[in-house]
């Protein structure tokens, strides 16, 4: 994989973000990957907290109505994530940990959606158990959570930085 | 505020079984995601809320939202706890940083936001479902929402504004570099 991590870093954007000391670099990116992960972690939480049982009074459906800011973060994580990943192509792909961070995501995401498909849409009456609910969003927190210490950890697990560093 | 700031490293540099933890291998990393998943559970509730009272997702009764407010808190009291770790274990990265000085602005202002819901709108928003969100509440729930985001803009931006040592002519009012002895 040696030479198509070269390539990546060798690309304009790639240089631009490891290098360029403007704070909309780098920095900013990464502000940007900070947002989206409250906005969308912070979102599932919600919905799991309510599927736990906290706040019955809120009507379950109704709370499809945050699901386009969810999404919106969910965007601006997708697109920051992509151009951190073109920064430092070597660092993320030769860590295990970074597949571990995108596993998290992938069975989280596919939760929300099994949850959305069960409770979130008006022509898909519940067909799960309030417990069978309890369960995903249970799952769906410890998901997101592993996610994020995932993510967290890149940091500090990576073994290369660059293709020659 | 510079030698305040001097003071306030010196009391918050010391040994501690805090900082003696933060310095193993994985003490460190461990708290910072523990603080970004507080920051996730912060941010749920509170951006719920404060988009319910902007009009989002009006069929859901205010007071019933309410009720994931104190998960939020519990998020805030988590990275509460988890920054005070990072603060005691490397105070002058911190008291000297401009980016953390921002961020501590916008969390003072932040919190007398919030209190200034519970005392103007908030009492009679939470228990009476169906009255109209005024105005105020609105502008509070909007400035709510922006400051959390901010806070967490300008923490995450703490480690690019890491403080160097001051020129020998010292620190201005406030400093943001370390002092020289």
């Amino acid at each position: 994989m040696d030479p198509v991590f070269a390539w990546i870093e060798s690309t304009a954007f790639s240089i631009w973000m490891r290098e360029d000391l403007s704070m909309f670099a780098f920095p900013g990116v990464l502000a940007v990957h900070t947002v989206g992960l409250a906005l969308v972690v912070g979102f599932n939480i919600v919905l799991d907290l309510r599927l736990l049982g906290v706040g019955r009074d809120v009507p379950l459906i109704e709370l499809r109505r945050f699901l386009p800011v969810m999404w919106l973060g969910f965007a601006l994580n997708a697109a920051s994530g992509v151009a951190l990943l073109v920064a430092y192509p070597t660092k993320a792909l030769t860590d295990p940990v970074f597949y571990v961070k995108l596993a998290f995501i992938a069975a989280a995401v596919w939760i929300l959606v099994i949850i959305r498909r069960s409770v979130l849409e008006p022509w898909s009456p519940r067909r799960r158990t309030s417990r069978q609910l309890a369960m995903l969003a249970g799952a769906s927190l410890v998901c997101w959570a592993g996610a994020i210490t995932a993510g967290r950890l890149l940091a500090y697990t990576f073994r290369r930085l660059t293709v020659d560093f | 505020m510079a030698p305040l700031q001097v003071w306030l490293v010196s009391v918050l540099q010391r040994d501690t079984f805090i900082s003696a933890f933060m310095q193993t291998t994985w003490g460190w990393p461990a708290m910072e995601s523990l603080h970004f998943i507080g920051l996730a559970l912060l941010l749920g509730p509170i951006a719920a809320f404060d988009l319910r009272l902007l009009g989002v997702a009006p069929a859901i009764p205010i007071a019933a939202l309410h009720r994931l407010v104190p998960f939020g808190i519990a998020g805030f009291v988590l990275s509460v706890i988890t920054g005070a770790m990072f603060l005691m274990t490397e105070p002058d990265q911190y008291i000297y940083n401009p980016s953390f000085h921002l961020k501590m602005v916008f969390l003072a202002v932040a919190g007398g936001n919030a209190f200034l819901f519970y005392l103007l709108p908030g009492r009679h928003l939470r228990s009476d479902a169906t009255v109209r969100t005024p105005r105020i509440a609105k502008v509070i729930a909007f400035v709510s929402l922006t400051l959390w985001l901010s806070i967490m803009v300008s923490g995450r931006l703490i480690t690019f504004y890491r403080p160097g040592l001051c020129e020998p002519e010292g620190p201005g009012f406030i400093a943001d570099c370390i002092p020289r002895r």
